[in-house]
């Protein structure tokens, strides 16, 4: 473990390569799930723990957790990297592109390909809010405090991203 | 975990959990290894932390550079550092000139001629001491259609009699005869003490009463430390002025302190005033003689009365003016304000030790930076809260913009 993540935290307790070990799946796969993009969100992931590391110091214990906060940051550079690409998309053609990216399940291994499609029909938007609720676990206040928004907000967010998602894989079945 | 939004869709969500999808180990190697981050302990702090740092530092830093102000303030000799004073004081008391060996100062130079009143003539006192000081000069100034002179003197009262004498040679105080002028003189004496300040204040009030002018207000203040204060507002008739002037700096135990005159030309005022009067006297004539002729119409008659009720209305406001700006014009106010020499060295008898000095001018030199620092406070208030309102703005713009591209990418 290199030594200047495992001696960056020493008074809070926990190194913060402790921090990168537990969350760094977690924080991979909502950010395949924001972005639809493996390649991209590894970037993302790294670009999301290098500021969190700059930032750690700063951490609060007691307002979020760990999981909570970096969510945060990578929802933030998840946005930049839509700015980005919606810059990108409109002096480039990105057909194909996407075309290219639904030969390959692109949110999880194991994946039927009617549910990795009927994802790939979901706004990153309603990903986002499945990613942090049902892959991640984070409860209602936790993924609110991700998104920006109220919890109720979160909640009717959820709920139709999952019906949705539903109706988006029996189409595709169909 | 389960959760209200979950049910009904728990065949999805399990399908959902089943996949997997783990960060790849390269990237996890990538992370680890590749962040060689410069430690910035300031800027790693959160900002409750830093506001914790810099709110003492900030404390401490204006505390330490009031005490090195102090310091270096009480460092010098205590007679100078009351130089300023002990000056004054060697003034106040005569000393310059009872011991002192410059001479008197030539009369400056002045002459500001008003629109109505005589060439004014400033008498410039520049007395040297032997220490050096240098008597104050008052200002020649000239009012909107008025003519308003002053002179000051900083001396002794043997300073003012020989500051008189040439004021008198000069003719500054030779108030224009015949012409209504209202004048005002400001008259500072000091007095020895207490009982010298009540019997000067007694005299002065007999001198104008003599002269034919009365005290209009009088006002006195004494302390039992020996401090006193009296202003004394006094009229007398304006051809007595400069002869009341004369005999209050000479009262017994008087040392004056300054003294100035400012004039005003009524005389304009006053003929406008005259001329309008008989203006109106013209028409009431006629108004009358128009009712008593019997020739007007019952309209016309009652619109004459009204004209008349209104000029002998005007007649007599004017008239009231005019007597007024007469008796103003014929009668000068001379403010006289007398002070006990404690009073006005008060402060060369605050003998502190260096400490005391040192904290006083640390306590001095702090509340400074108070006022600074309300003052900053005052002007950054405002921009601050535009800029708050303009972050707020910013922030929802911003909201609105990542909303609407998570939802439609």
């Amino acid at each position: 473990m290199p030594a200047a993540f495992a001696a960056s935290r020493p008074g809070r307790g926990q190194p913060f390569a402790d921090v990168v070990a537990e969350n760094l799946d977690a924080v991979y796969r909502y950010l395949v799930y924001l972005t639809g993009d493996r390649v991209a969100a590894e970037d993302l992931a790294a670009e999301t723990f290098e500021k969190a590391y700059r930032g750690w110091r700063r951490f609060d214990p007691a307002r979020s957790a760990p999981r909570t906060w970096l969510c945060r940051i990578a929802h933030s550079v998840a946005v930049d990297w839509f700015r980005a690409e919606a810059r990108r998309t409109r002096r480039e053609d990105n057909y194909m592109r996407d075309a290219d990216m639904l030969q390959e399940s692109v949110f999880a291994d194991g994946f039927s390909p009617e549910l990795d499609q009927a994802l790939h029909r979901l706004s990153p938007a309603e990903r986002e809010v499945v990613a942090l609720r049902v892959l991640l676990e984070l409860d209602g206040p936790s993924a609110a405090r991700v998104l920006g928004i109220s919890h109720t907000a979160c909640s009717t967010r959820l709920s139709r991203a999952l019906k949705r998602l539903e109706e988006e894989v029996g189409d595709v079945r169909g | 975990m389960s959760a209200d939004e979950f049910v009904g869709h728990e065949a999805l969500i399990a399908a959902l959990r089943a996949g997997t999808l783990d960060a790849p180990d390269h990237l996890q190697r990538r992370l680890l290894a590749g962040s060689t981050t410069k430690r910035r302990r300031w800027r790693d702090m959160s900002h409750r932390r830093q506001a914790l740092v810099l709110i003492p530092v900030m404390g401490t830093l204006a505390i330490g550079a009031a005490l090195v102000n102090g310091a270096l303030s009480s460092s010098t000799d205590p007679s100078n550092s009351n130089h300023r004073s002990a000056e004054l004081n060697r003034l106040v008391n005569g000393a310059a000139f009872s011991h002192g060996t410059g001479p008197i100062g030539a009369p400056g130079p002045t002459g500001a001629q008003g629109p109505t009143g005589p060439m004014g003539e400033t008498g410039a006192q520049g007395v040297t001491g032997s220490s050096g000081a240098t008597g104050l000069a008052g200002p020649t100034g000239v009012v909107h259609g008025t003519a308003s002179y002053k002179y000051g003197a900083l001396a002794t009262r043997a300073g003012a009699q020989k500051s008189s004498k040439t004021l008198d040679a000069a003719g500054a105080f030779s108030i224009p005869k015949g012409r209504l002028i209202h004048a005002t003189a400001y008259l500072d004496v000091t007095v020895p003490n207490n009982r010298a300040l009540t019997r000067a204040t007694n005299d002065a009030t007999q001198i104008v009463t003599r002269l034919g002018g009365y005290t209009q207000t009088s006002q006195i203040n004494a302390s039992h430390r020996g401090y006193g204060r009296a202003f004394l507002d006094l009229h007398v008739p304006l051809s007595r002025t400069e002869d009341a002037i004369t005999k209050l700096g000479k009262l017994p135990g008087v040392a004056v302190v300054s003294q100035s005159l400012s004039t005003q030309d009524l005389e304009q005022q006053a003929q406008k005033q005259t001329n309008e009067i008989s203006q109106l006297q013209r028409a009431i004539a006629i108004y009358k003689q128009a009712l008593n002729s019997g020739t007007l119409t019952g309209s016309q008659r009652v619109d004459v009365q009204i004209k008349l009720a209104d000029a002998q209305r005007q007649i007599t406001g004017t008239r009231k003016a005019h007597g007024k700006t007469v008796k103003s014009g014929t009668t000068a106010e001379i403010r006289l304000s007398l002070a006990t020499k404690h009073q006005a060295v008060v402060a060369v008898h605050h003998k502190r030790g260096r400490l005391g000095r040192l904290l006083h001018n640390a306590a001095g030199f702090l509340g400074l930076e108070a006022i600074i620092v309300l003052y900053i406070l005052i002007v950054a208030f405002p921009i601050a809260v535009l800029l708050a309102l303009l972050w707020w703005l910013t922030r929802g713009r911003q909201r609105r913009d990542e909303k609407r591209l998570l939802a439609s990418a």
